[in-house]
């Protein structure tokens, strides 16, 4: 009977809320944020807090502007990473992942259809324009500008990282495991060469000098050099043991070799030795190059480029993008750097990929803002149940018992409203460490005064009505007249102020994240904000700031619009107006 | 009228006394939650007898109860310590971050209730219409949106988009006022206060616009309504003559409450704003653990509160005879 009772007392405000057209919308929008949060992991596009990364073909262009050198992007060519690039008499060649080959022809880049799959890491042009692509397991082959592909057959699917024309019919082709292989392009015939070695070590750059002979170049500093028609290289001292990268040599004899952490060996002229520098950044260097002059570029990770005149210290330029620049290309007018295998995907605006853009550490915030749903809304519920359950109780027991017990209660309530909420919870903070559980405290310790004094002057009409006397003189105990009889007639009031608090709670975790006192770890609509606010980032990226911010207003809106409908129930005085 | 100054005196007494619990109890959570508070001061390499004699300068080798009455002491006598981060008196500071921050929240709180209120009472005339229904649903947004946000949009908006208003601070920089009126009383200053104080104003437009609504549709079933119309007066009039002034009772206690808030300031909109008031000031004495500074902050914005609901009581005394002096 009392359960029914309790029921029915519920029914109410629930017929309230579906006779409103403004709550019933507020109804829709909350009971979607709430199944957002349940369904957080599935709906979530990305894991919230795992760094995003993305490849694309970067494309940098060398710009001078009143004597400021600065590496410009521009549109990136495709998706794919870009490896490796030659540029011979008006043609340029780009090549990359999975068989990508770009062609720049007259300022223009064109992307051609090939036969290849394997990712390409050599290109290199002969002067009649037929160029020479290899790369990973084996793959060879030679593009012809009458546009038709031949491909080799390689005695072993290794790797090959590097290519140079020995002459018009023979190119030399180095790549992992210390290969290095003769091809010659009339039969289609492969020699392997051995080196003085033999230990496996990667190579990773060839280039011919001037007087005809190969320079090889791989790990822990290793250099080979083979004498023009001999086939058995032999072993080369350069300073330093760190891995190679690349090689170049200028037709001057001026030389360029770059490798791991900012590795720079240069060599001025054919006579010269080859001296290491220092770099001005410690970064690992993928591709050099170096003019007749002496003026050389090298290029490497996280958009690092640096340029040296000869006779001068290495300068690191300013470049637009983090991007991974791996290979450089020189044209009559222009220089360009390509890139870009997987770099961070930092500040992306909104894409298919990533709906609400990435922030400043390359994470998704679509699927931080789905996920901030469920602290909002823990907070949200938590806080406004337990704000209702003290104030609720402290307010009946003032009002029902009166006297001294009132008087202690309400004093506590008095005093309770001169304390001030951000501060209150600033010093919670400053005192214990950050955690949901003082949120939720803070949110509780200062909403309840309101619910007690609202609950209290309900409690002191009530309990002067003739069926509470009736129950008292029928022997009722004062904890059944209280919970029983009372209760349920200022369940409505209770369901008003439960709806008003949890807007409230959720401003108020909004808040303390938003300030930094938030639980750390924890991913909230409040800390969004905060984040973006420290990065700096939040003046430029407007989907980081838009979001978190509207879903509190909508959550906190559609509280409200439930509130409102409520009252009615709470105040029947309310529905003669509307 | 003597059961009237009973009531007063009794209303000011328990004022203190919530002051003086609050202090109390300032006073025990900060010693339960730092029991070292010179901790932030002494750094690696002190030798003990150097720590000690930190601690024996703020008068920590006492016992519990006697700091207890030291602190009640200084904070009768209006001495709140020593700031660890400012090396220099608390009281200073304080006094001057409330200023600023009064001299922001002021304007804004007048701005929403001196639009606020007739926007109400207009929407409690054309009631059920277009107008009110929008009204209230803009009025419950601002309310809705967290103030950080509406003022990092407003920012991005009037500041970095349009380059309309200065995004931070009261001046700007560099600038040397011999005083505060002397900072207050320009251009400059008026110019940054515009931005700060319209999120703040939009946030709060929302409680006087319901209010009146809500108590001006009360008032319109009283009995001198009606007779205010059986007199054949303009329905403007009686709106505004005649019901509004009824229904200003409670929009006027909200505005004391509200005042009595702004104290503690809107913590938020000063750190968005970079606004040097008390707000921006706890937030900055928590982060570097300034105990002393953090505790009176606290302090002087519950002494502000206390003493506005005070008011509110006693305004309340004057301007509605109905109220009884049990």
């Amino acid at each position: 009977m009392n359960r029914s009772r309790l029921m029915k007392s519920a029914q109410e405000p629930l017929r309230a809320i579906l006779g409103d057209r403004l709550a019933l919308v507020g109804l829709a929008v909350l009971l979607s944020i709430i199944a957002m949060a349940l369904f957080a992991p599935v709906l979530s596009t990305h894991a919230p807090l795992a760094v995003n990364e993305r490849e694309e073909g970067s494309l940098f262009t060398r710009s001078v502007e009143a004597g400021d050198v600065r590496w410009q992007a521009s549109p990136p060519l495709g998706e794919a990473t870009l490896n490796a690039a030659d540029y011979r008499d008006g043609l340029g060649m780009a090549v990359g992942r999975d068989g990508v080959v770009w062609r720049y022809a007259g300022g223009d880049w064109s992307r051609l259809d090939t036969p290849l799959t394997a990712t390409l890491n050599a290109v290199n042009i002969r002067e009649d324009g037929a160029t020479l692509v290899a790369g990973a397991q084996g793959t060879v082959a030679l593009w012809t500008p009458d546009d038709s592909w031949q491909t080799f057959a390689m005695p072993e699917p290794l790797d090959v990282n590097d290519i140079a024309w020995r002459d018009a019919d023979t190119a030399l082709l180095v790549g992992g495991g210390e290969t290095i292989w003769r091809l010659d392009l009339a039969s289609g015939e492969v020699e392997s060469l051995q080196s003085p070695v033999g230990r496996g070590f990667d190579l990773n750059g060839v280039a011919l000098d001037v007087d005809g002979s190969a320079w090889l170049v791989g790990d822990r500093g290793l250099a080979l050099r083979l004498a023009p028609g001999e086939d058995t290289p032999s072993l080369e001292r350069l300073p330093g043991n760190r891995e190679l990268n690349h090689i170049h040599i200028a037709d001057s004899g001026a030389g360029l070799i770059v490798g791991e952490r900012g590795t720079l060996l240069v060599r001025d002229d054919v006579e010269s030795s080859w001296q290491s520098h220092d770099a001005p950044d410690s970064r690992a260097m993928r591709a050099g190059w170096i003019t007749d002059e002496g003026h050389a570029f090298a290029v490497g990770r996280s958009g690092i480029v640096f340029e040296r005149e000869r006779g001068a210290d290495w300068q690191l330029m300013p470049s637009d993008e983090e991007r991974h620049l791996r290979t450089l290309m020189v044209t009559e007018s222009n220089y360009f750097a390509l890139g870009s295998d997987r770099f961070v995907n930092r500040l992306a605006p909104p894409s298919g990929e990533h709906w609400f853009g990435t922030d400043h550490l390359g994470r998704d915030l679509f699927s931080q803002n789905v996920h901030g749903s469920q602290i909002a809304l823990l907070v949200g519920f938590l806080g406004a149940a337990l704000v209702v359950l003290i104030g609720a109780n402290v307010g009946l027991v003032a009002g029902y018992f009166r006297g001294r017990t009132e008087t202690v209660l309400m004093r506590t309530v008095d005093v309770m409203y001169g304390i001030p909420f951000e501060p209150f919870a600033l010093i919670l903070v400053l005192l214990f460490e950050p955690s949901l559980f003082i949120v939720i405290l803070a949110v509780s310790l200062l909403t309840w005064r309101t619910v007690a004094r609202l609950i209290r002057s309900q409690v002191l009409s009530l309990r002067e009505r003739p069926f509470v006397k009736a129950a008292r003189v029928a022997g009722a105990s004062d904890l059944r007249i209280m919970y029983l009889h009372i209760f349920p007639n200022v369940m409505p009031l209770v369901f008003l102020e439960l709806a008003i608090i949890v807007g409230v709670s959720i401003i108020a975790e909004a808040t303390l994240s938003f300030l930094g006192l938030g639980p750390p770890q924890s991913i909230s609509w409040g800390g969004i904000l905060h984040n973006a606010r420290l990065s700096g980032a939040w003046r430029e990226a407007w989907w980081w700031n838009l979001p978190p911010g509207l879903l509190i207003m909508i959550t906190v809106l559609s509280v409200f619009f439930i509130s409102r409908s409520l009252e009615l129930v709470a105040n029947p005085r309310l529905r003669a107006r509307r | 009228m003597s059961s009237r100054r009973s009531y007063l005196i009794r209303r000011v007494l328990h004022g203190f006394m919530a002051l003086f619990i609050i202090a109390t109890l300032l006073f025990f959570l900060f010693r339960l939650g730092l029991p070292d508070p010179t901790a932030a001061l002494i750094t690696e390499g002190l030798t003990p007898e150097e720590r000690e004699q930190i601690r024996a300068s703020f008068g920590l080798d006492r016992p519990i109860w006697e700091q207890y009455f030291i602190y009640l002491a200084n904070i009768v006598q209006g001495d709140f310590g020593y700031s660890f981060h400012y090396r220099a008196p608390v009281a200073d500071i304080i006094w001057e971050r409330l200023a600023n921050t009064m001299i922001l929240m002021l304007p804004a709180i007048v701005l929403a209730y001196g639009v606020g209120a007739p926007l109400g009472a207009w929407l409690s005339w054309r009631r059920g219409s277009r107008a009110d229904t929008s009204g209230i649903f803009v009025g419950l947004m601002f309310r809705s949106a967290p103030m950080f946000w509406t003022g990092m949009i407003a920012i991005l908006i009037f500041g970095i988009g349009l380059g309309w208003l200065p995004t931070s601070g009261m001046r700007t920089l560099p600038y040397v006022a011999s005083g505060f009126l002397d900072k207050i009383f320009t251009l400059d200053f008026l110019h940054h206060l515009i931005l700060p104080a319209l999120v703040v104003a939009l946030y709060y437009l929302g409680s006087p616009l319901l209010i009146m609504r809500n108590t001006m549709l009360e008032v319109y079933g009283e009995d001198f309504i009606e007779m205010a119309r059986a007199k054949g007066l303009p329905e403007r009039r009686i709106l505004y003559a005649h019901a509004a002034r009824n229904a200003l009772l409670p929009v006027v206690t909200q505005l004391a409450v509200t005042i009595g808030l702004a104290a503690g300031g809107q913590v938020v909109v000063e750190v968005v704003f970079s606004w040097p008031g008390l707000g921006r000031e706890i937030l900055n004495s928590v982060r570097t653990s300034d105990f002393p500074l953090a505790q009176a902050s606290f302090l002087v914005m519950a002494a502000f509160v206390i003493t506005l609901n005070l008011l509110v009581d006693i305004l309340y005394t004057m301007l509605d005879p109905r109220v009884s002096f049990k």
